[in-house]
């Protein structure tokens, strides 16, 4: 009965990983090798991908900032409101990106806030630093995530005997915690920073999604899905799907590395 | 064999081309017209096509090369001589025509040039004000039918739906949402 059930999963694991195989490929299947190349040395191509590195990058800056005090915070310490913080610091994985980017213009817009950030000169709708915001809202719960399950694989005694030794709350933080969910954290920036190049609806909603202007890679293959130019919005995919690989990779050789 | 009634004559021509399309049945239907949208109470004083040129508006437009409210926008200003101005007034061209809407609605520009038939979706009911442009480049919608195969029970349902949807009952539905009938 076990081993039926054994065989059962793992062929039922290999059909699905099978079916995912064959649809990507099938993106790397259709066009010509040349088209891809043209593609990868366009102007629109080369902008979009500089674009893309660049906001990521600084996003997932940011994201890192905040979501280790955060993550720290679940993982340690009782608040009021825990429960309630946990739930919309994760709700974003939950609904559509196009809701959270409607959500981020009307705060950001035409609103009591967008004003005041106007006046003092950071504009945020239709720029490139919509696009920064946008992709942190949109990475920043699953960074959340990660980094409050490394915290939690810490065990609390190592902090407590670091205390009695001398470290006070910020140096045992870290010297010993950080170091200790070091790869926890290397995953969370991997993933923050892949979720970072893909994110797609939030920015289009709340920089426009402007030809050569706040043109990131999700962009440009919609866009030149509107267009029509197949070769350029299939390059553009190619080029997500190996980020996604490189991270998904890196991510698992973390996980290994996890030990407690 | 089937009846359909796109957007832009672009494609009875192709299947006209390949002798799918049946001429005799083609009809002119509703009229496809641009309108410059403003979030409701005007905040940009817009009145006319030439305010869009004005300094400080701020204007969305669809892009050109991605939907066809972009092409048709960028043509009727450079009929009236205004593009090279309102080109700077642009702070985002959209792949889409319904962002436009979106942005319009909840005043994040002063003036966007989107199809009239879109002010009267619900979203937009008492968010926006819609200003004629005056030259406008107008668009027909024609209905006709086309045939894949041929089949004479198929075509029979494909001129019906055709007169059907060009029938009296239909226009109603058509003005509903936003079209004028073409006269």
């Amino acid at each position: 009965m076990q081993i039926e059930f054994k065989h059962y999963s793992i062929g039922l694991t290999l059909l699905i990983t099978g079916v995912i195989l064959i649809a990507i490929g099938s993106l790397f299947w259709i066009p010509k090798p040349e088209e891809i190349l043209t593609s990868l040395k366009s102007k629109e191509m080369l902008y979009s991908l500089k674009l893309s590195v660049f906001t990521a990058s600084i996003a997932t800056l940011l994201v890192t900032f905040f979501a280790i005090p955060i993550g720290y915070a679940i993982a340690r310490f009782s608040f009021k409101g825990k429960s309630l913080t946990k739930i919309i610091i994760d709700l974003p994985i939950a609904f559509p990106e196009l809701v959270l980017g409607l959500s981020l213009l009307l705060l950001f817009g035409n609103s009591p806030l967008g004003k005041i950030l106007n006046l003092i000169g950071i504009k945020i709708v239709f720029t490139k630093l919509g696009i920064i915001v946008a992709q942190f809202f949109t990475a920043l719960p699953y960074a959340v995530r990660i980094t409050c399950a490394s915290f939690q694989g810490v065990s609390v005694r190592y902090e407590v005997v670091s205390r009695t030794l001398g470290y006070n709350e910020l140096e045992t933080f870290f010297f010993i915690t950080l170091p200790m969910a070091k790869n926890g954290i290397i995953a969370s920036i991997i993933i923050t920073f892949a979720r970072c190049i893909g994110a797609f609806g939030a920015v289009l909603i709340l920089a426009g999604g402007s030809y050569m202007y706040t043109e990131i890679l999700p962009i440009t293959l919609y866009l030149n899905i509107s267009y029509g130019n197949l070769g350029m919005a299939i390059t553009s995919g190619i080029i997500l799907i190996l980020v996604s690989f490189v991270a998904i990779t890196i991510f698992e050789i973390c996980e290994k590395g996890n030990v407690y | 064999m089937r009846c359909i009634y796109p957007r832009s004559l672009q494609v009875f021509r192709r299947c006209g081309k390949k002798r799918l399309h049946f001429k005799r049945y083609r009809k002119k239907l509703v009229l496809h017209i641009p309108v410059i949208a403003v979030p409701k109470g005007n905040p940009g004083k817009i009145e006319n096509l030439e305010d869009l040129a004005k300094k400080g508006v701020k204007v969305a437009l669809g892009d050109p090369k991605a939907c066809a409210i972009g092409k048709v926008a960028v043509k009727i200003l450079k009929k009236a001589h205004l593009w090279n101005k309102v080109k700077k007034n642009v702070i985002t061209f959209t792949p889409t025509v319904n962002q436009l809407l979106i942005y319009i609605a909840t005043s994040q520009v002063d003036a966007a040039i989107i199809w009239e038939d879109l002010t009267t979706w619900a979203q937009a009911k008492g968010k926006i004000e819609t200003i004629q442009i005056k030259p406008n480049i107008i668009k027909t919608i024609p209905t006709a039918v086309t045939t894949c195969a041929k089949n004479r029970k198929a075509l029979k349902a494909a001129l019906l739906f055709n007169d059907f949807i060009s029938s009296n009952s239909a226009l109603k539905v058509w003005e509903k949402w936003g079209f004028k009938p073409c006269k």
